[in-house]
């Protein structure tokens, strides 16, 4: 595996930062992983001792044996130079034609998944490899294409669509047992066109993070939040009453749990229970209510078009603002800046709109070109629902297990886990279907011009035929 | 004396003509230059056949038939005494066809093509992976536990497969390609799951040699039949041990050229290269194939709403953006090449490294750096100065804000550029300037300006054609926004480029198809103004 294997902290703030910035604009080029490795390699300069921080509360969360600071620190140059050198290259991994069970996965999963690997291999007498891929969904979908893919990929839910359209990957012929082991909503998420295609080992979704030293409670309606978080802007304790990332180009991902809280959101569904592309609800009269919310969250200085990712990130390091929307892959940086933290669901409005965030789920798909189809589905069927592997999964990636055992056994120890969980309890699977990849920038422009000043009625409605214009193309 | 002036007339006479060691010399060629000629010729025709070899693999004819007539050009050029001048030109053609006209004419191909997300594959592949995809397990069927084998005394290589199967109950049996067959429990010996582990009559193969067989494996499903004695679904195997009753739920008529769903009874018609349903009602199935469409990618590209609306918009920013960072750039760098030029300068290396930095360091960091700094409430710039400046959100200002970054990462190309050129100017003509009394502003003016222009007019074409395409600065600084009047698809820094994929690759599916045909489009607006900036920068060499 690379150098990179053993603390990754930093990359995992990369792979967060990346997951985000992909859902917000859906940048494919393998160029996209080098700007936001650039960015996060940024960020931690800046950062200041933040380096260090970063390897101590990367040591603590993935070593088992303790280690003295003299090692974390050595580490904390590895890292960066690791984080440096995987930021250079972005070339697609090379299947080992020696290999009997390819895995692709980032560089934060490669090393759990390599042990993993060897274990299978061993149990089973063959030899397997686990490849690091910095841009996996493009990088699978070209490689699969000219047939020199892995048998197994690792990745996000909102793929599937893509992935089936293309043809390369096959369904995961999972048992109604098997399925029962899973909490409900990941298991919605592996499936499209009602077929089950992997197993899913991770959930994340957006929480509130709040600063505890600014806001010792948390708010229990949004206009409490707002009222609160104004208070400390007017008292000078603070520079921003809330932050979340917006933009200038806006940020879908980000405005969808205040768009859907009236019930609106992007599309409906069909009979099956699925995402109907066909069916945008971007400008009905729900989407539009939620919108209006945004408008007063605008009003009230919570939502600012010059809050982006990286911004967001150090007001709330600096302890600049009380409060953050922001998903697991903002923990890291948090900690890093010795801020004591607390994570809730985000909250309601008064009115009784429901905030709920999308829900991505990491999962594990077969490949439909698999030079080893038998042992890829055995990987996945037999090994990933266990609970040792998937808590081994949570060690590296610190998101709640999909698997419902894990999950009780990791909500337990830790409460952050549990906060996620509730946080992420009752959200909606982002849609998986490829026309998804048509709203984000519409949608998000629209949100950043609503909180920009624009009428939030005409400015989704606006979007909504952008959108239904873009599918059709 | 007419003798000795004979003799040297003989002499001189004798060194005029060709003696034998130089006729020697011409007409064969040392032993070793032989050897490294024909070692040079077998090395380039050995990486060839490999590569052909690569290529047949693959199952690309055309290009196997290209390789063997680079191979024959090869031969022909170098290993005969002919064609000396295509001994020289040989080299350079061949990487111009690789490198610039191939992916040219790939790329137009493409452009003719629906080629796209969804649009991959051929159409039989299409059709296999939908209805591969659309078995499912049939309701209230069980599992069964699964070893796969071959019958005893055949090769585990090639003898017939068989699935050893366990049900619910606890009752072996034995799946072929003619049907299930029960299998007598005398002799067989199972794991404590219910999995057999070994049958008398069968050789059960290992994970390795199922691994081997996965080809013949994909093919194979033990049929499962209804009373009346005709096929219902079939068993298949889920990894290595577990195999479950499915059945496909959608099925391809080749002859009418139609999937029929079975659950819904939902029939798709092919149309437009997806299977969409007959009668237009719904959603088209997931996988489509790729095909010709001719002029429909062009067809779109001029007829699309967006493009025509914001075309000229763009267009005109466009050329603004290239030629006035190329003017801006060249003049900033020239002045510091200038500057640093001068002999009375001390330390001329350090600062000049320290110039080149823009350069050196990666636009992917630098750009970013600069969005940050460009953050209107929290950014170094507006802070600095005291400005309350939207940059990023203004059109004008975005275009501003474009603009300075850009000419701080150009200057240092035209430092480095500009400070070798000066360097060839001999000083002389500067010396004869000073005499005839020219003072320093009229010697850049009339004596280096024309000069230099003259090294660096070729460079300043080929950096207008490199910021007519700079699509990583847009990217990374503004995505091409800011998006004003209600609409995402037309930002105010968009250059053609940027517009060009968000148009093509921003809607459901990225489409490479539609992509290449707005590239050829450009490729042609860039080729033209090239033509006519080489047209002037020929006027410029005049002036030798």
């Amino acid at each position: 595996m690379t150098t990179a294997a053993s603390s990754p902290l930093l990359e995992q703030r990369r792979a967060g930062d990346l997951t985000t910035v992909r859902r917000r604009t859906m940048k494919r080029t393998t160029g996209a992983v080098a700007i936001t490795s650039a960015a996060a390699l940024l960020l931690s300069a800046c950062g200041g001792d933040s380096g260090e921080e970063t390897a101590d509360a990367g040591s603590s969360a993935e070593e088992t044996a303790a280690e003295d600071d003299a090692a974390a620190e050595d580490e904390a140059a590895e890292d960066e130079e690791a984080a440096g050198d995987d930021a250079a290259s972005t070339e697609a991994p090379v299947r080992d034609e020696n290999a009997e069970l390819v895995i692709w996965s980032d560089d934060v999963r490669a090393p759990i998944l390599t042990e993993w690997a060897e274990q299978f291999g061993e149990e089973y007498g063959i030899t397997t490899q686990v490849q690091v891929a910095t841009d996996v969904r493009q990088q699978f979908k070209d490689a699969a294409n000219v047939d020199q893919g892995p048998d197994i990929v690792v990745g996000a839910h909102d793929w599937l669509g893509e992935f089936v359209q293309n043809g390369i990957v096959e369904p995961v012929q999972m048992s109604s047992d098997t399925q029962e082991l899973f909490t409900e909503e990941s298991i919605e998420a592996t499936q499209f066109d009602g077929q089950i295609y992997g197993v899913p080992y991770a959930t994340e979704s957006l929480g509130l993070i709040r600063n505890t030293a600014l806001a010792p409670d948390a708010p229990a309606t949004m206009e409490e939040l707002a009222s609160f978080g104004n208070e400390l802007v007017d008292a000078g304790d603070a520079d921003q009453a809330f932050v979340t990332p917006v933009s200038n180009v806006g940020d879908a991902y980000h405005a969808y749990p205040y768009l859907s809280a009236y019930g609106g959101g992007i599309f409906g569904k069909n009979e099956d229970g699925g995402w109907d592309p066909d069916n945008v609800i971007v400008g009905s009269e729900e989407t539009i209510q939620g919108g209006e919310k945004i408008a007063w969250m605008a009003e009230e200085g919570l939502l600012n078009v010059n809050v982006d990712f990286p911004t967001m990130e150090s007001l709330f390091a600096e302890g600049r603002t009380p409060y953050m929307v922001a998903g697991p892959w903002a923990i890291p940086n948090v900690e890093g800046a010795e801020i004591d933290y607390a994570i809730d669901p985000i909250p309601d409005f008064e009115d009784g709109g429901q905030t709920v965030p999308f829900l991505g789920v990491q999962m594990f798909y077969v490949a439909s070109g698999a030079q080893n189809p038998t042992l890829a589905q055995e990987f996945v069927n037999t090994y990933v629902p266990t609970e040792e592997m998937q808590l081994a999964l949570f060690e590296a990636g610190q998101r709640p297990p999909a698997l419902k055992s894990a999950l009780e056994t990791v909500a337990a120890e830790d409460d952050d886990i549990q906060a996620w969980a509730d946080a992420g309890e009752g959200a909606t699977p982002m849609p998986n279907i490829p026309a998804m990849n048509a709203v984000w920038q519409p949608l998000g422009q629209a949100t950043s011009d609503i909180v920009g000043g624009a009428d939030p009625a005409e400015r989704l409605e606006a979007a909504q035929e952008e959108i239904v214009s873009n599918i059709g193309r | 004396m007419s003798e000795t002036r004979s003799s040297d007339v003989d002499a001189a006479l004798h060194n005029l003509e060709p003696s034998g060691e130089h006729l020697e010399f011409s007409s064969r060629t040392p032993i070793w230059v032989q050897v490294v000629k024909w070692g040079l010729i077998l090395l380039t025709l050995a990486v060839l056949g490999w590569m052909a070899q690569q290529v047949i693999e693959a199952g690309y004819w055309i290009m196997v038939s290209l390789i063997g007539f680079i191979a024959l050009c090869v031969i022909a050029v170098y290993a005969t005494r002919r064609a000396i001048p295509a001994k020289y030109l040989f080299p350079g053609v061949l990487l111009m066809l690789l490198l610039q006209i191939w992916p040219l004419l790939y790329t137009v191909q493409i452009s003719f093509t629906n080629f796209g997300d969804g649009h991959i594959s051929t159409k039989e592949e299409a059709v296999a992976s939908i209805v591969a995809n659309s078995v499912r397990e049939v309701e209230g069927s069980s599992r069964y536990a699964l070893n796969i084998a071959v019958p005893e005394g055949t090769d585990v290589a090639t003898g017939d497969l068989a699935y050893l199967l366990t049900d619910a109950e606890g009752t072996y049996y034995v799946g072929t390609l003619e049907g299930l067959e029960e299998l007598p429990a005398e002799g067989v010996e199972a794991s404590p799951t219910g999995r057999i582990i070994s049958a008398p009559g069968w050789t059960t193969l290992t994970p390795q040699q199922v691994n081997e067989r996965s080809d013949d494996l994909a093919d194979f499903g033990v049929p499962v039949f209804d009373e009346s004695g005709e096929q219902t679904a079939g068993i298949r195997q889920v990894g290595l041990s577990e195999a479950f009753i499915g059945t496909p739920t959608r099925v391809y008529d080749e002859e009418a050229d139609t999937i029929t769903d079975t659950v819904t009874g939902t029939v798709y018609v092919a149309e437009d290269a997806n299977f969409v349903p007959e009668g237009g009602e719904g959603a088209a199935l997931p996988q489509g194939w790729r095909e010709f469409v001719g002029f429909e990618n062009y067809t779109n590209a001029f007829t699309n709403a967006t493009l025509r609306e914001g075309l000229t918009k763009v267009f005109v920013w466009n050329v603004f953006f290239a030629a006035f960072t190329v003017v801006a750039t060249f003049l900033l760098g020239m002045a510091i090449a200038l500057l640093m030029n001068d002999e009375r300068l001390k330390g001329k290396g350090l600062y000049r490294s320290i110039l080149i930095l823009p350069y050196a360091l990666p636009i992917y960091v630098t750009a970013l750096v600069w969005a940050s700094m460009f953050n209107q409430d929290f950014g170094l710039i507006n802070n600095l100065f005291g400005l309350d400046i939207n940059w990023l959100g203004n059109a004008w200002w975005a275009r501003v804000a474009v603009l300075i970054t850009n000419l701080w990462l150009g200057f240092p190309y035209w430092f480095i550029v500009c400070t070798g050129a000066l360097q060839a100017i001999p000083s002389d003509v500067k010396e004869a300037a000073a005499i005839d009394g020219a003072g320093a502003f009229a010697t850049v003016r009339r004596v280096i300006m024309p000069l230099l222009l003259v090294a660096v007019g070729p460079l300043m074409i080929a950096s207008f054609a490199f910021n007519f395409n700079n699509f990583g600065l847009i990217w990374l600084l503004t995505e091409g926004g800011p998006f004003v009047g209600g609409q995402s698809s037309i930002g105010s820094t968009d250059l053609l480029i940027t517009l060009a994929y968000r148009l093509a690759l921003g809607g459901a599916s990225p489409n490479f198809g539609f992509a290449s045909a707005i590239s050829v489009v450009i490729f042609f607006l860039v080729a033209t103004i090239s033509y006519f900036g080489f047209t002037r920068t020929a006027a410029l060499e005049d002036v030798n």
